[in-house]
């Protein structure tokens, strides 16, 4: 059983569901955390494209078109030559602390998921603080019949989960929780 | 006209100009059910437990549907009330479907071994096979054609709904997976990877004219003269004048709007990721309600019954 690498890097906590066969549907994913800081604070760390510091997953960023439509990234996770992560912005608003992306390129040992499209939005608590939602809808890592376990629809929903989770958490703790 | 006439005041405060009556069968993939929407009322009638992953629909004229679940390969005739009138498991990917009263054919699209089943309506027996291009995806039928969108095979086969034979393989733009025939019969195709739509004349094959539009399109519907497109990751949905075929507008819907059909002169949208419809009244081109669905909701062919007993 082969672990993607993204989970690697964040904690071993993927138990692999045994594979059924059958035909591709596409997964969703919607984590979201509420932190206490003021959403323009939080939009102003996270609202970058070309900035993913703050994931704790992710060693570096480059990229071209700043937050423009169209606009590249590349992450890479870990350290200094590790894996990367290829995205485009497809959607931004700074107005509605808003943008949309997809995956043009990974490894599926990397991030079992294919067709990859996520979402990050930060809105206003009435409290003063920040709801923080991370959204995905994705393709297992194999999109044939009867894939592999470490390329099934669980694993791609595990690995995406994780992701989010880790990236979550470590905005609320920098933020911290919303009372 | 059966219903009261408050119910009918009703129904055109919160659903424009739906037809009363007409009920909507939506696929909802991730919740494993079907959701029956009541159009002209503007509620979710009943959701019925679809097992497997539903995503393609083809309803009947006579007011039943056909529904295919991805997953665990079922594909299954039910009423409107929900009950079981048939229902088989073929192998491979079924995806789409399609159905042709005339002859008593449904069709279903394999997405992994390039070909369509041809069943019969009423048992679901297999018929025959139609070979098609790689990944076939979304089917239509109309004046005694059916089109399945190759997806992986950037193309379109057009075969005789009499005698089952191949008439045409129209190449198109990259990733054709929704099509529809339009009222005036030309054939409408969503170029998922060229986010654009092919016009083509399919008993010709030959293509007339490509439209731009939004990113991701995936189904294609149409009312009043004009063309309703939904853009998957637009989260929106692109209008043309089916004449000129100039753009006209493009409507805010919910996250990944997908499956697109009609009901008088509303066109229902069903948004993926936000398990709702949208309602769109086509004269007016505004928004004039949502109804929410099952989680999921992929509503992939024609999803909308006409009141069989208006």
């Amino acid at each position: 059983m082969r672990i993607p690498r993204i989970l690697a890097l964040l904690v071993g906590l993927l138990i692999p569901a045994m594979a059924l066969a059958h035909g591709p549907s596409r997964q969703k994913a919607t984590l979201s955390t509420d932190v206490a800081a003021a959403p323009a604070e939080v939009w102003s760390v996270i609202g970058n494209f070309q900035d993913m510091s703050w994931h704790p997953a992710i060693f570096s960023t480059t990229g071209q078109g700043g937050n423009e439509i169209d606009a590249t990234r590349q992450l890479t996770l870990g350290e200094a030559g590790g894996p990367t992560i290829d995205e485009i912005l497809y959607k931004y608003s700074a107005e509605k602390m808003s943008y949309s992306y997809r995956i043009e390129q990974v490894d599926v040992a990397v991030l079992p998921v294919t067709n990859y499209s996520g979402h990050i939005t930060v809105t206003p608590l009435d409290s003063g603080g920040s709801h923080i939602e991370w959204k995905g809808a994705f393709y297992r890592g194999d999109p044939l019949n009867d894939p592999p376990p470490e390329l099934n629809d669980e694993a791609a929903m595990a690995a995406v989960t994780a992701v989010y989770q880790a990236g979550l958490d470590a905005l609320t703790e920098r933020f911290g929780a919303a009372q | 006209m059966r219903l009261s006439s408050l119910s009918a005041l009703l129904c055109c405060l919160a659903a424009g100009s739906a037809a009363a009556g007409d009920l909507a069968f939506v696929t909802c993939q991730n919740g494993d059910a079907l959701s029956v929407l009541d159009l002209g009322a503007g509620t979710e009638l009943r959701r019925i437990p679809l097992p497997g992953k539903p995503a393609g629909v083809a309803v009947s004229p006579d007011g039943s549907v056909y529904t295919v679940s991805a997953d665990s390969k079922a594909v299954r005739h039910l009423d409107a009330t929900g009950a079981l009138l048939a229902e088989t498991v073929l192998d491979g990917g079924p995806i789409g479907a399609a159905l042709d009263p005339e002859n008593g054919h449904l069709f279903v699209s394999d997405w992994y071994n390039a070909r369509i089943w041809v069943l019969d309506a009423e048992t679901l027996a297999p018929v025959a096979e139609l070979a098609t291009g790689a990944e076939p995806a979304g089917l239509a039928i109309q004046d005694g054609l059916l089109a399945s969108a190759d997806r992986d095979g950037d193309m379109v086969s057009v075969f005789d709904l009499a005698s089952l034979s191949l008439l045409h393989r129209i190449p198109v733009g990259e990733r054709p997976f929704g099509l529809r025939f339009a009222p005036d019969g030309r054939l409408f195709v969503g170029n998922v990877g060229t986010n654009d739509v092919s016009v083509l004349d399919a008993r010709e094959g030959v293509t007339l004219a490509t439209l731009p539009v939004g990113e991701r399109p995936y189904g294609v519907g149409f009312a009043r003269g004009r063309g309703f497109v939904t853009n998957q990751y637009g989260d929106s949905v692109s209008v043309f004048d089916l004449a000129t075929l100039e753009p006209l507008a493009t409507i805010d819907v919910g996250e990944y709007p997908e499956g697109i059909d009609v009901s008088g002169d509303t066109i229902v949208v069903a948004n993926w990721f936000e398990n709702t419809v949208t309602l769109i009244d086509a004269a007016t081109l505004e928004v004039t309600g949502t109804i929410a669905t099952a989680d999921g909701p992929r509503a992939f062919g024609r999803f909308i019954a006409e009141d069989p007993a208006p």
